[in-house]
């Protein structure tokens, strides 16, 4: 055997996958080739250092994003596999998008005559007036917000859920849907919007009740874990309950479990 | 994969939980940085879903997903190459590696790092789908498209030059 054909297999020799035949050749030629000898024995400590390398773990929010990725596409496939009638539903869809439009229109003109005459006509309006004008832009604002609700969009119905932050005091009303958008939308990303945004009105009792109540029927790792977190940073003592279910709870992703044991430590 | 294929998302996740950590590691080997690594693994997902008509029966599901996981590697170099050049990288670790004389146990990781990065990018494929993915050489045949011979001697070559590198540094 020739030097250059004991190269090719000295990588298949240190595996032991040569077969008999061809293992008592490469040893033949190894008792007399010093150079191939020394060659090997590289070859072999590179081998040795990186067998002794071990393999990271990856971040468990590669985990839930995957988990959060798939069920989007599986909902994307499901939607593609049933198709709405068609004629009602293109009717139903331009007329929505007017819908929108009149909407936006609505609070765009509402908004920009409250800035038009708070800046033109702001000493001769009493501040009462004045008041009176602001609540009519919240007021709009409010009903932009319900009717965009109903859209089939969800980047629109997200839209929709920021409107409320411009709201100062959203009146049970608005809480009412926000609620509801929370536990019901099958969008996740909506449910998301919608539990940021009642968290900034949680320090009304209802809003904080409804929020522990909603994270027992929450079943998206994400939205488990966003709600955990509002909560905890309340420091709310009545969410510990629904935390443990969670903990109990067999099909719980072990990610959520982790931040939910966490919490409890913090709450307790 | 063919159920999934047929329409049946769930079972991608069969595949997640089987290969994610091997293949976060193989970018990870790649690219030395951990979040650019998660963002690629979770991209390969994706794109498996997205183009799931791409995989042919005959071939096996691994060769079809590393070779997915190689080419969105390129394309991120690619990128990457862009805003940062890449050359004078290397030759930094070069130096950095001959400079280091200090050769405690703790370091070896380090050091095999180092050493590792002064590859070409052919040799560090080759290493980690072999060595450290353990695929069989008929499997990185089919997703670098090179015949095995040829893959044993780069192999070979690849191990020598690392060992050389690597023993350097003591």
């Amino acid at each position: 055997m020739k030097c250059e054909e004991a190269e090719e297999k000295m990588i298949d020799y240190l595996d032991k996958t040569l077969d008999e035949v061809k293992l008592k050749e490469i040893e033949k030629h190894l008792e007399t080739c010093e150079k191939c000898i020394d060659e090997m024995r590289d070859i072999q400590q590179a081998m040795q250092v990186i067998s002794k390398d071990e393999m990271e773990l990856p971040d468990d929010t590669l985990k839930i994003n995957f988990y959060h990725m798939l069920h989007n596409e599986i909902k994307k496939n499901e939607r593609k596999k049933s198709p709405v009638i068609q004629d009602s539903g293109n009717a139903w869809y331009n007329l929505s998008r007017y819908r929108v439009a009149a909407a936006i229109a609505l609070l765009i003109c509402g908004t920009s005559l409250g800035i038009f005459i708070k800046s033109q006509l702001l000493n001769s309006y009493s501040a009462n007036e004045l008041k009176q004008l602001h609540s009519e832009v919240m007021d709009l604002k409010k009903s932009a917000m319900f009717t965009m609700l109903k859209e089939e969009s969800s980047s629109d119905r997200i839209q929709a859920v920021n409107y409320v932050e411009g709201l100062d005091n959203p009146d049970e009303n608005v809480i009412e849907v926000l609620v509801k958008t929370l536990n019901n939308d099958k969008n996740v990303n909506v449910r998301m919007a919608a539990a940021y945004a009642l968290s900034k009105f949680a320090d009304q009792r209802a809003v904080c009740d409804s929020l522990v109540k909603s994270l027992s029927v929450q079943s998206d790792p994400i939205l488990q874990v966003t709600l955990i977190n509002i909560l905890v940073e309340r420091k709310e003592k009545s969410a510990l309950r629904p935390i443990q279910q969670i903990i109990g709870n067999k099909s719980t992703l072990k990610e959520v479990r982790a931040v939910a044991e966490n919490s409890l430590r913090v709450l307790m | 994969m063919q159920h999934v294929k047929a329409g049946n998302l769930e079972e991608m996740s069969v595949l997640f939980e089987r290969y994610h950590v091997l293949l976060y590691n193989f970018f990870l080997k790649l690219t030395r940085n951990k979040v650019i690594s998660q963002d690629l693994t979770q991209n390969l997902f994706y794109r498996m879903i997205k183009y799931k008509n791409s995989y042919k029966e005959e071939y096996s599901v691994k060769s079809w997903m590393y070779k997915m996981a190689r080419n969105l590697h390129i394309d991120h170099c690619k990128e990457e190459k862009k805003s940062d050049d890449l050359f004078s990288k290397t030759e930094m670790y070069t130096v950095e590696a001959i400079d280091d004389t200090e050769g405690f146990p703790e370091e070896d990781y380090e050091r095999l790092e180092h050493s590792f990065a002064v590859l070409s990018l052919e040799q560090k494929e080759i290493i980690v789908l072999s060595r450290y993915q353990g695929l069989k050489y008929e499997e990185i045949s089919a997703i670098t498209n090179q015949s095995v011979p040829a893959i044993k001697v780069a192999m070979h070559r690849a191990l020598k030059q690392l060992r050389g590198i690597y023993f350097k540094q003591i």
